[in-house]
């Protein structure tokens, strides 16, 4: 579950980038959050992935509040959020499964457990074969593939993605959106920031639209 | 649900296929807390080295700059701890030699050697009379005296008392004080400190001490500083790395960790590179310093310290290193 209580969000002395955001988010449930750029979509994701503390407000993750969570805890919290960048942030000095077995080792899993566990995950989003690759290899799809592997391999009950099919092509996007498609129907809450409009109506799901850092819960077609 | 601020108490749930609803990820498969942290060490371990060989050039470096600084203190403290002995050895019997004046008659003499026997008995080992003909005899035995003394009409020498002392805690002190004392009494014109060398030397070694210290304290900033920067060069060029690791939730200790094996491994290589230079250089110092101790018939050769106190000053340069590594990289992995 997560859920947002009167929220405002801003950087040193600057303008909120979120004010007054509220919604709540059922586990299990799969979620757009559009809005256009600096509508403040990266911003509220990372406030969920427990990225960024609120400046205002409560933040319940998991049963967590986030606001109140001591610095030193938030990492077991991020552990039980996947997060996905626009930018997919990999690794370039080890190669592909190596970059998907760091979480792996960041909560001290065996290695030969952390191997097949990546494998796995590397499965699911369609990268067998390609676990020797050096990430530089991949083509842009392939990469954000990558990105999702790491963030489902602790598997997370929350996955969060902000633009992670803004620099695809149709059919990559697509491969990207089935991949989240089938996490969340196994129980994963998903969360996506997009302001790709057809790719919303494609999915069709609860959209929580975001307009210079204020919010409207604009309930979607169900699929 | 929890009390917030307590994630990691929170049980995980569901089996292998589901996600959890909260919790550390993967708790079934990461064994006892030993286990784990054993495996953190590992992979900070396994990670230290990747970096220690992503460059090799100013890995190097740095390793030598740091065992050439602390190959000149173990130098020293060799010299150091090869002298004592030697300085012990020489001072074990200190003499001193009492010139009597020359009206002080037979008896006088007597008298005079009589006082120093039992006012200083505690003190004094034996004290003997050395009447000036005496003394004649023995420098004309010697080749290097005899021609000089030839050549004078009449016996320049006094007689003497010739004192050696007990070995005590500090006898080049102890004669100095006796040397004071009976230099003031009726009779002696003169009192020669055979042991004054020894203090000199003794005084020399305290120096060399007191210099070896500071040296050491010279190449513990000098190892400090050089790891500081080093760490804070890989932290910069693994900002990325760091950001990822801190994404899936890698807590302060796991980023810190490889880092503080890097600054350990660096003060381990530069120690044991630093014991084989101070090993090489000994070969030729010794044959010197033999020609040199030989030509005033003493055997004397530098010895490396005993394989204890390299050990202990090689687990200082290590934690030494991994304490810089834990300054650096806390003030420098703050993206």
């Amino acid at each position: 579950m997560i859920e947002f209580q009167h929220v405002f969000k801003s950087f040193g002395r600057g303008r909120n980038i979120l004010a007054d955001v509220n919604f709540r988010i059922d586990p299990g449930e799969f979620i757009f959050v559009s809005g256009p750029s600096g509508a403040g979509k990266s911003t509220l994701l990372k406030l969920v992935g427990g990225l960024e503390p609120p400046s205002r407000g409560a933040v319940t993750v998991n049963g967590h509040r986030i606001d109140r969570l001591a610095a030193r805890a938030r990492p077991y919290l991020r552990r039980t959020v996947g997060v996905i960048l626009q930018d997919a942030h990999l690794l370039f000095d080890r190669n592909a499964i190596d970059n998907v077995r760091l979480p792996l080792a960041v909560i001290g899993l065996d290695r030969a457990t952390a191997t097949a566990r990546a494998r796995a995950a590397m499965e699911k989003v369609g990268l067998r074969g390609k676990e020797d690759l050096n990430p530089i290899e991949m083509s842009g799809g392939e990469q954000q593939r990558l990105a999702i592997a790491r963030a489902i391999v602790g598997r997370p009950a929350i996955l969060i993605a902000d633009e992670p099919t803004a620099n695809l092509d149709h059919t990559s996007a697509q491969h990207i959106m089935d991949v989240f498609r089938d996490f969340n129907q196994v129980g994963v809450t998903t969360l996506i920031a997009s302001h790709d409009t057809g790719l919303m109506a494609r999915y069709a799901r609860r959209t929580l639209h975001l307009d210079a850092g204020r919010f409207n819960d604009i309930p979607g077609v169900p699929a | 649900m929890n009390a917030p601020g307590n994630p990691r108490r929170e049980p995980a749930r569901g089996g292998e296929g589901a996600p959890r609803q909260g919790g550390v990820a993967g708790a079934r498969h990461e064994g006892s807390p030993v286990h784990r942290w054993l495996r953190h060490h590992g992979y900070a371990l396994r990670v230290a080295l990747r970096r220690l060989r992503l460059h090799p050039l100013s890995s190097i470096a740095n390793i030598v700059v740091i065992a050439l600084m602390l190959a000149v203190p173990i130098l020293g403290a060799s010299v150091l701890q090869s002298s004592q002995p030697l300085a012990r050895q020489l001072s074990v019997a200190p003499q001193l030699t009492l010139f009597l004046a020359p009206d002080v008659a037979a008896a006088g003499q007597r008298a005079l050697l009589e006082r120093i026997r039992s006012e200083s008995a505690e003190a004094v080992a034996s004290a003997t009379l050395l009447p000036r003909e005496k003394a004649l005899e023995t420098l004309r035995a010697e080749p290097a005296w005899a021609q000089a003394l030839a050549a004078l009409p009449d016996n320049p020498l006094p007689d003497a008392i010739v004192v050696t002392l007990r070995d005590s805690e500090a006898p080049a002190r102890q004669a100095t004080a006796l040397a004071e004392q009976w230099r003031q009494w009726p009779g002696v014109d003169h009192v020669q400190l055979d042991s004054d060398w020894v203090r000199r030397l003794e005084s020399l070694l305290s120096f060399v001490r007191w210099g070896v210290g500071l040296l050491a304290a010279a190449v513990a900033v000098v190892v400090l500083a050089t790891v500081f920067n080093t760490v804070r060069l890989q932290a910069l060029t693994q900002r990325e790395e760091i950001a990822v690791a801190r994404l899936v939730g890698a807590t302060e200790s796991f980023v810190r960790r490889p880092f503080l094996y890097l600054g350990a491994l660096t003060g381990l290589a530069a120690s044991l590179l630093a014991l084989a230079l101070a090993r090489l250089a000994l070969v030729p110092l010794n044959e010197i310093l033999g020609r040199f101790a030989r030509s005033y018939g003493i055997e004397w050769s530098v010895a490396l310290p005993a394989a204890a106190d390299l050990a202990l000053a090689g687990a200082v340069v290590v934690i030494l290193g991994a304490a810089a590594a834990r300054l650096s990289v806390t003030r420098r992995t703050r993206f």
